[in-house]
This record gives structure tokens, sequence and C-alpha cells, in this order.
């Protein structure tokens, strides 16, 4: 094939995944309902918006812990024992925006209900 | 001629560990896993048109193999040689079809490739199909990444072409 038409071919690719992503993010979830995932299993089901008093939830995984901050509306991974500490950069969990995850001690972090209503376990369409 | 080709391969896997080693020492950009330059693609990418498919398997494995340890990551481990080993599979089956000066589109497949394989086993190892959320993201940093290293690989191979024809294919 052409240069020219590679070029093209990429082009739209890098622009149909652009405005995916911004859709993405700006799809909004009205709930507040988050899932706790430590090796695919549900830990724990909270739903922010109830939250009244602040706590931790501390996992232990592969390599250490992972601290949970949960105040109202409110989730992040407070501090983690993880090599890569992405899971604390992310930061908040925001809606419509990626979830939590520590690749390394295998914990997710994400609303229940996503732009794309999937189940979160099996991601079976509902 | 052999011996020489060995050699070769030896100095390009020992400059592409270089090259992953001080790469992984920056930090991320992004919160995101799997956005980075790829730049140790460049020597696996010189190495299939220069040398051989053989050779370039070779590198690709060593600096995945030796790169893991160097960094310390075991968990990269699996990454690297799940994104790593679908893009060299993909790299050999349409090499045929990109003459020298289309090598950075074929790195650009590559490197989205690279980044799909490496989305699919972090689906597989924490069993959660909601990390396909980064798969956007992941498809434009592999076409920027993999055309920057594409570009790299190609410019030293034609470079390197214009002084001897001898030893492409
Ligand atoms: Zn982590």
């Amino acid at each position: 094939m052409k240069t020219r038409t590679w070029i093209i071919i990429l082009s739209s690719a890098v622009i149909v995944c652009a405005v995916l992503w911004m859709f993405i993010l700006n799809s909004s979830s009205p709930s507040k309902i988050v899932g706790i995932y430590q090796d695919g299993s549900l830990v724990e089901k909270i739903d922010l918006n109830s939250v009244t008093d602040e706590r931790e939830i501390t996992l232990n995984g592969k390599f250490g812990k992972n601290i949970i901050f949960i105040s109202h509306g409110h989730i992040e991974m407070k501090s983690a024992e993880c090599p890569d500490k992405i899971c604390v950069k992310h930061g908040a969990l925001e809606i419509g925006g990626t979830p939590i995850v520590c690749l390394p001690n295998k914990v997710v972090i994400q609303f229940e209900e996503t732009p794309y209503g999937a189940d979160a376990k099996t991601g079976a369409a509902e | 001629m052999k011996i020489k080709n060995l050699i070769l391969t030896a100095i390009l896997t020992a400059m592409a560990l270089v090259a992953f080693t001080i790469e992984a020492a920056i930090p991320p950009l992004t919160p995101i896993y799997g956005i980075k330059l790829g730049i140790a693609n460049v020597f696996t990418l010189f190495a299939l048109y220069a040398l051989g498919t053989r050779y370039a398997a070779a590198l690709l494995f060593l600096r995945i193999v030796l790169g893991s340890i160097f960094t310390g990551q075991a968990v990269s481990f699996i990454y690297s040689l799940a994104g790593g080993v679908l893009s060299f599979i993909l790299m050999i089956l349409l090499k045929r079809f990109f003459p020298l000066k289309q090598v950075w589109i074929l790195s650009v497949l590559c490197a989205v490739m690279h980044n799909i394989g490496q989305l699919l086993a972090a689906i597989f190892m924490t069993a959660t199909v909601q990390i396909i959320y980064y798969l956007p993201v992941l498809v434009i940093s592999g076409i920027i990444a993999g055309a920057f290293t594409g570009l790299c690989a190609q410019l030293v191979l034609m470079r390197l072409k214009k002084w001897s024809d001898s030893r492409y294919s």
C-alpha cells in the first residue's frame, strides 16, 4: 500500500480513538457505588454517597499492603507497597474516569455502573 | 559472516538493554500503564531488517528477560513478553509488505499490537475486563511511539543501505 494511504488510515485511527477516549472520560454515571476487587473477586462494595465517616481498608497482596482511603464521595489509594505505585499516583476515583488499578497486587477499584453497563467481574452486558 | 552477525546482535542487544533500562528509570508521565516510547524497539526493527528474523528474535527475547531482571520488576516481565511476542509475530508476518522507506508504518502497527498484547495480559492477570477502557489511549500512544521508533530505525537503515547494499535483502 502507498504511504499516503497508510497515513490516512493511521490518522483516522487516532481520531476515532481520541473521540472514544473523550466519550469515556465525559460519560458520567449517576451512582457512586464503587467495587473494590482483588484477584478479580469482589472485596467490598460501597456507595460513596452514603459514607459518613472516613475510613481505610487495607488489602494484602503479593507485593505488600494497599491502603485504600474512603470518605464521603471520595475513594483513593492512599499508599501501596507495590513496585510501580501507579495506583497511588492515579489519585481519586473520578466519575467517568479510569478505574484505579494496581497491576502488581491485582487490585482494582471502579464504579459498579460503567458507561457500557457491563458487569464488572465477567464483562458480560447486563 | 555468521560470527559477525552474532557479534552485531550482541552489541545491539546491549544497546537495547541500555535504552530499556534508562527508559524504565524515568517516572511514567501518566497513571496509565503501558504508555512509553519503547526505544528498545528501534534495535529490534534494525536487527530484523539488517540481520534477519532469527537474530531479531534472539535480541528481543534476551532484551525482555535481561531487562526485567535489571529493572527488577518481575510483573512487568509478563506484560513485556505478551506485548513483545505478539508484536514480533506481527512484525515478521507483515515485514515483506513494507519496503525500507515504510519501516515506520510497520513499527506503528507493531507498537499498537504491543500495547494490545500488554492490555490483554493485564486483563488476564487482574481478571478485570474493565481495563479495556485504556484501549483508545494505548492505540494512540502506540501510533505515536511506533512512528518515532520506526523512523529512528528507518533512517539508520536507509543511511546504511546507501553505504553498503550487500547485506540487505
Ligand atoms: Zn500499585
